[in-house]
């Protein structure tokens, strides 16, 4: 039948509403496919360079130079890039260290060495991966929210912390807790984040940055996020609330060396622990704009009172200060991660985004087919000067004459390769224009 | 400036169309919802939108003394959907009202959110699972800014074709040919079921009609020149005047549309063209496309065709014109 023939191809890749973007659309895919084109040209370099290292390492053999010298530092790095291998290596002793087969040619040791390797090729798998996994032609970050996200989270957030636990010997030398015992021979110092406290960082602050940044992404291409950040936001919050109160309230908890300070360490809790609950309770009693205000007042106030705090302390007291903080930075996932975490998360969740159609209008790359088709252009008078309107609506020009010219036919929509819709901006720009005037007393009539 | 008396252009050119929507804008006020009693919820409800308001817009505009006929639409389509066995519910503007599609687009959302709820309360009370629509227009609105979950919304000629119409064979004569303009709202404008393909199919059905497309047709058709009725101007004309162009190209003898307000505009420009009677341009019938299967169609319009007397020939010119 005909009908269903042409229907096919009219509808081909638009089950529902048309994607703007994403792997399930089907129309006006430019360029070439990645696999096979891309991948075929990509293989043949990587075969030949290949080859070339194995020509010259079976026939040059390179000069290692001298041994190393014993006067250099003790602590070994390496360049910066790398840290994060480094850091991979030093937490490689969580994982079970065995032999296989000792003593036999195929003797295998799954020792630290070997699992840091492994760890280290994760990124590498990841990256390798990353185009099949996500088959979406977006690069921008606010229009492809999940694999931004994972990203920040991963790639940033959790190379920055691997990278930090690789240098765990300086961090744990730097900030040490009070040496109370006077005699010179008995230290009780301690660092003042712990070892477990750090192997944490490979976890907590990647997940959460990786939340944080979905919803502020997803919020950025106008999502209502409700129904992410309040059950993330009540779920931190709780957490933190819960860890500060049973460190004050639980026996054993509160180590005898901190009691004399537990007035001030109760303080910083309540800082702490307050702002996420109150930034909670706004985003789920307030309304959304009201929330913003009072999450973004909670923030600042939270930020502004820890430091005061902190800073006052550090001017009166510097040895209380680092009993609490042997409180507060061992718990620093908790106590301090969260908590701006909530606060944040909130504020993105909960932000107005600057102008709908402005996020889609920003796609356009002045093709021109719109101008072209634009049925309006070809009576206009001052066609020929250039009445472009889709531009001129844009930006605002011609004193709104485009807006109130257009026809909304969507000729324009029809061709775009972007599939701009251009009538829907042409429709919220309407309804704004229209509630200014009547706001004003003056309708257009 | 010309004015609405310059016997050059006619009265047509320089109005917009305040009353109209003064009248609409302040009947959305009246937001007290009438409580109806059906026996069963109806399978079929058919709205004709608001054809008798343009019928007498244009009346009161004097600008309608030609060939159009707006209500006619109303009786071909319950002609037609009598012949394919259905006996809609009608949805008329006794107690249901504009759909809001005009307000929408001048920016009078508080406007046409009050015609929303109300025809929305309407349509749940009565309980229709069917809503046909003869209007373009009224399509896009009822089914992408409207909120009617579980109430399918179908264009009239998506009715007719699923549910098999059949045309009896026409006297034998003449071959007609047949142009048809595809309204921006019903079929670029959705990105679900668009309706490229029922109607040309429907006027295949007409075994003596020939369908020709025009210059521009499917998604590429140019609009008619006017949409949400904002403008009358000269530039308006220039585009609906450029779209009958196109029918002329190809030698139609019918240019047919599904949208009342394509049907206006086509109408005005046709009627004007004829107050200069030797540099007539549109010698083809403009009409909507259920007017033109049920006329190919045995059997009576519901409430006698509608067609006033006084219309067939073109009026003087002048506004007096026309007014007996």
């Amino acid at each position: 039948m005909e009908i269903e023939r042409v229907k096919e191809k009219i509808l081909e890749g638009r089950p529902g509403f048309p994607r703007q973007y994403g792997p399930d659309r089907a129309d006006h895919q430019p360029g070439i496919p990645f696999f096979p084109q891309e991948a075929t040209r990509d293989f043949v370099v990587i075969f030949l360079l290949t080859a070339i290292m194995f020509f010259l390492s079976a026939y040059l053999t390179p000069f290692l130079g001298p041994a190393r010298s014993p006067q250099i530092s003790e602590l070994i790095v390496p360049d910066w890039y790398l840290l994060f291998s480094w850091g991979l290596l030093k937490i490689a002793d969580i994982f079970p260290q065995f032999v296989i087969g000792p003593g036999t040619p195929l003797e295998t040791r799954f020792d630290a060495a070997f699992w840091g390797d492994l760890l280290s090729g994760i990124p590498v798998i990841f990256l390798l991966l990353v185009p099949f996994l996500d088959r979406g032609r977006e690069t921008r970050p606010a229009k492809a929210p999940v694999r931004s996200a994972v990203g920040l989270g991963f790639i940033i957030a959790w190379t920055f912390t691997a990278s930090l636990y690789s240098i765990r010997e300086v961090v744990a030398e730097r900030w040490q807790t009070p040496d109370v015992d006077p005699s010179e021979a008995v230290s009780t110092a301690a660092a003042l984040i712990p070892d477990d406290t750090m192997k944490m960082f490979f976890l907590v602050p990647p997940i959460l940055v990786g939340l944080a940044s979905y919803v502020a992404l997803r919020r950025l291409g106008f999502a209502p996020m409700r129904r992410w950040i309040v059950p993330l936001c009540v779920a931190g919050a709780a957490i933190a609330a819960g860890h500060a109160a049973a460190i004050l309230a639980l026996p054993g908890w509160l180590p005898p060396l901190v009691q004399p300070y537990a007035l001030p360490l109760a303080g910083f809790l309540a800082i702490l622990a307050g702002s996420s609950v109150l930034a909670a309770a706004a985003v789920v009693l307030l309304p959304e704009s009201r929330a913003r205000k009072a999450v973004l007042l909670v923030g600042a106030a939270g930020l502004a009172l820890f430091l005061g705090l902190f800073i006052a302390m550090d001017r009166t007291d510097p040895i209380g200060l680092l009993f609490i903080l042997g409180i507060l930075y061992p718990n620093m996932n908790t106590l301090l991660f969260l908590p701006s975490f909530v606060v944040l998360t909130a504020w993105f969740g909960l932000r107005r985004p600057y102008s709908t159609y402005e996020f889609l209008l920003n796609e356009c790359y002045q093709c021109g087919k719109c101008h072209t088709v634009c049925p309006v252009t070809k009576v206009e008078d001052d066609a020929l000067g250039g009445l472009n309107l889709v531009y001129n609506t844009f930006k605002k020009q011609h004193d709104g004459v485009p807006l109130w010219t257009c026809l909304a036919c969507d000729a324009c929509s029809a061709v775009c390769p972007l599939d701009i819709k251009y009538s829907d901006y042409i429709l919220e720009e309407r309804a704004r224009s229209y509630g200014r005037l009547a706001a004003d007393g003056s309708g257009p009539e | 400036m010309m004015t609405s008396t310059d016997p050059e252009y006619g009265p047509g050119r320089t109005i917009p169309h305040p009353v109209l929507f003064r009248l609409l804008d302040s009947e959305a006020d009246d937001t007290t919802v009438p409580e109806i009693k059906v026996d069963r919820s109806p399978e079929y409800a058919y709205y004709p939108g608001c054809i008798d308001y343009y019928d007498q817009e244009m009346q009161f505009s004097h600008v309608n003394y030609g060939e159009t006929n707006h209500g006619i639409i109303f009786d071909s389509s319950i002609k037609l959907l009598r012949a394919v066995g259905i006996e809609p519910t009608i949805l008329d503007r006794s107690f249901m009202k504009c759909c809001g599609h005009d307000q929408l687009w001048q920016g009078k959302v508080d406007v046409f959110k009050k015609m929303r709820d109300y025809n929305t309360k309407i349509i749940k009370m009565l309980g229709v699972k069917t809503l046909v629509t003869s209007c373009a227009e009224g399509y896009r609105t009822f089914r992408l800014d409207y909120k009617l979950d579980g109430v399918r919304v179908v264009h009239i000629t998506q009715i007719l074709y699923e549910r098999g119409l059949r045309v009896p064979p026409q006297a034998e004569g003449k071959r007609i040919r047949v142009a048809y303009q595809d309204p921006c709202r019903s079929c670029r404008q959705m990105p679900v079921d668009p309706v490229y393909e029922e109607p040309r199919e429907l006027i295949k059905r007409v075994n003596n009609a020939d369908l020709v497309e025009l210059k521009t047709f499917r998604a590429d058709a140019q609009c008619c020149g006017v949409a949400q009725m904002m403008y009358c101007n000269d530039k308006t004309k220039g585009l609906t005047a450029k779209r009958m162009d196109e029918a002329s190209d190809v030698d139609a003898d019918y240019l047919l549309t599904a949208c009342p307000k394509c049907l206006t505009h086509f109408g005005c420009l046709h009627h004007e063209n004829k107050w200069k009677p030797g540099e007539e341009r549109y010698r083809y019938r403009v009409m909507d496309i259920t007017q033109f299967l049920a006329e190919r169609i045995p059997g009576d319009y519901p409430t006698g065709g509608n067609v006033d007397a006084r219309r067939k020939d073109p009026p003087l010119p002048g506004r007096k014109g026309g007014s007996s």
